[in-house]
């Protein structure tokens, strides 16, 4: 059962990381009106129509998360204190905690992309979707290297 | 710039989530601890070697995450009434607070994640 979440938490979070990814270079590079190369087809997407996928996908995935943390606590960390990973520790504790600063920023983000903003508020919005695209890509990468720590850099 | 209640309400609790959550994780202040083991869920702060001895801690790997950001939650859901409830001249500051206050909470958070490193 634990693995079914982990995988699914793993296919979700792949689905947010798409998602912000997208947002966040068409929110700071937006595209001219016919992109010609992938990375300009890459970010010439509509970056308002993903706010409301990406906080589905970022509450599904941090409730999913926060499951398999417990399985995590009872039955990895004590393997990984043990062998003494202590880096790999810290960094799954920045991980928790950027995941929490960014459930809390969340509504605000919501807000920000409803609807036309004003200058100060496509600021706002800009700043606060590079913060979740960090957080997003940091939960992945941490997560990833964690999932695959017995056998990574061995 | 007009800024309804409703903004006002989630720029304020945005800022003051981060700020909440760093105070709480430095402080330890967990509104409830769950230790995942036993199946058992304590309100406030509790630590297994109070219990037991320190030796035996792994027996009872307590977890506060969970109570760091219900603890957090609750603080900033305060602040955000409160900044609703408050007169729209001032919302310039929590449009401020929104966009600064969450980096330097993660930047608090790498300090205090800091002794991972060191060991």
């Amino acid at each position: 059962m634990t693995t079914a979440i982990l995988i699914v938490h793993g296919l979700v979070a792949v689905a947010l990381l798409g998602a912000i990814t997208h947002q966040s270079l068409a929110t700071c590079a937006p595209s001219n009106a016919k992109p010609s190369s992938f990375f300009g087809r890459f970010r010439a997407v509509p970056a308002e129509r993903f706010a409301n996928a990406i906080i589905v996908l970022y509450l599904t995935s941090a409730l999913l998360g926060a499951v398999v943390y417990l399985y995590f606590k009872m039955d990895i960390q004590p393997d990984l204190e043990r062998d003494r990973h202590w880096h790999a520790m810290g960094f799954l504790d920045l991980k928790e905690d950027f995941v929490a600063v960014g459930l809390g920023v969340l509504p605000a983000y919501w807000v920000c992309w409803r609807g036309p903003a004003d200058s100060q508020h496509k600021h706002i919005r800009t700043i606060l979707t590079i913060l979740l695209a960090f957080i997003v890509w940091w939960s992945f990468l941490v997560g990833h290297v964690l999932n695959d720590i017995r056998g990574f850099g061995s | 710039m007009s800024a309804s209640p409703v903004r006002r309400f989630v720029f304020a609790f945005g800022a003051a989530f981060a700020l909440f959550y760093a105070i709480t994780r430095a402080r330890g202040l967990a509104l409830f601890t769950v230790y995942p083991a036993q199946g058992i869920v304590l309100l406030g702060t509790h630590r297994s070697r109070e219990f037991a001895d320190p030796v035996l801690d792994f027996l009872a790997p307590e977890m506060y995450w969970y109570g760091w950001t219900a603890s957090a939650a609750v603080g900033a859901l305060v602040v955000g009434v409160v900044a609703a409830l408050l007169p729209e001249r001032l919302s310039w500051v929590w449009a401020w607070c929104v966009w600064t206050v969450p980096p330097m909470a993660m930047l608090a958070c790498v300090y205090l994640t800091m002794p991972w490193f060191r060991l």
